[in-house]
């Protein structure tokens, strides 16, 4: 209930960690699953802990404004960015030379492979990743992904159609 | 196939195409099966993106995170009742304290300065003054806890019982403060922790009395 949430924000403002923890168990899954499709699932698990614990810390800006979840999705996807700036995948990924077309299809060719949407997404390039999640999935603007990233608006574009022709492929699984 | 148009399909698909663009594109798919199919692939892929299910971790991630979290950012929590502090901590710390006092405290409370409110400064012992403070505090609390009680019908009965449990936890932290500076009143720890507490509570009381006003 609405109420309820907007009222443990409150609390989790004031110090209050049982109130935070149902807002845990409340936007865990939708974290993690960000996290996890931005990133490599093995960094999901530290990756959603990292954006809870800074949740935590921030919490005192928060002013209901917007829904909580909507606070709180922004700062998971402000936490994946900089995750990925600290490990330099960003770089030379939208520069070209990583064909996500050609990237996916190799996998699918393999037919002892089996893979569903979500795995296929998994093996997209950083770039057409990030930009397929972030405008597909999560329902971010282009100017907004380009701003993000530091790409221009067209490069967004151009790494969003890249990923929808090659999950294409996956539609059936 | 055309690559022009086939590159655009997801532009045409998200409606980013100018006017003249458009009709180009759809002039094209009249004659253009690859693009069709294409075209309806691509929109299957956006419906699909947008029914993703979330998934739990596979592990519990809270108590990893409850280890994380910074303890001195709990209400109720005065770990030692002994402190000591360097010259220049106390320096640091009693500024802090008239600051927070003379213009935090009254920012926070936004509302008519009353008659009883008085200047806070150090007494001439050296002694921090809270009583000023702590009781404006008191009666904004009061007035603000008044409001609470007129609209919490608004609420569901489960918001108002985790408020409530809430306020206890604050109350508790603001009695512990209190005791332990009637034995240390020049605390300049204690004044803080308490006018803190005492910030926490007047913010929460704000909070839920906008969310029960905005019920009606």
């Amino acid at each position: 209930m609405a109420d309820a949430e907007a009222v443990d924000t409150a609390l989790a403002a004031s110090g209050d960690a049982s109130a935070f923890e149902r807002l845990y168990r409340t936007h865990v899954n939708r974290v993690h699953s960000l996290v996890r499709r931005m990133l490599d699932a093995d960094e999901a698990d530290d990756l959603t802990q990292d954006v809870f614990v800074r949740a935590w810390e921030k919490l005192h800006t928060f002013r209901g404004e917007s829904a909580f979840g909507t606070w709180l999705h922004r700062l998971a996807v402000n936490v994946v960015l900089a995750r990925r700036k600290t490990l330099g995948v960003e770089r030379g990924r939208f520069q070209g030379g990583d064909d996500p077309l050609e990237h996916v299809s190799a996998r699918r060719e393999t037919p002892e492979i089996s893979m569903d949407f979500e795995e296929a997404l998994a093996t997209l390039p950083d770039g057409a990743r990030q930009v397929f999640v972030l405008h597909d999935v999560e329902g971010y603007r282009h100017e907004e992904i380009a701003r993000m990233l530091g790409v221009v608006p067209g490069t967004s574009k151009s790494q969003l159609h890249h990923a929808r022709m090659a999950l294409r492929r996956y539609l059936d699984q | 196939m055309n690559d022009q148009w086939m590159d655009r399909l997801s532009e045409y698909v998200d409606g980013e195409l100018a006017a003249e663009e458009r009709a180009s594109l759809e002039a094209h798919l009249a004659t253009c099966a690859a693009c069709r199919a294409t075209l309806e692939d691509l929109r299957k892929v956006v419906a699909r993106s947008r029914a993703l299910d979330d998934r739990a971790p596979k592990a519990d991630l809270w108590p990893g995170i409850h280890a994380r979290l910074t303890p001195g950012r709990r209400p109720g929590v005065i770990r030692s009742r002994r402190f000591s502090f360097n010259v220049p901590q106390l320096i640091a710390a009693s500024i802090a304290l008239v600051v927070l006092s003379a213009g935090g405290m009254w920012v926070a409370l936004n509302q008519p300065q009353p008659a009883r409110d008085a200047q806070v400064t150090p007494r001439p012992d050296g002694q921090l003054n809270s009583v000023v403070w702590t009781s404006r505090s008191d009666a904004a609390i009061a007035d603000l806890q008044d409001v609470f009680e007129r609209n919490k019908s608004r609420l569901d009965t489960s918001t108002v019982r985790v408020v409530q449990q809430a306020f206890a936890t604050i109350d508790r932290a603001i009695a512990e403060a209190r005791i332990a500076l009637k034995a240390d009143p020049g605390n300049a720890y204690l004044n803080l922790h308490l006018a803190d507490t005492m910030r926490r509570k007047l913010e929460l009381l704000r909070r839920v009395n906008a969310i029960a006003t905005a019920q009606s």
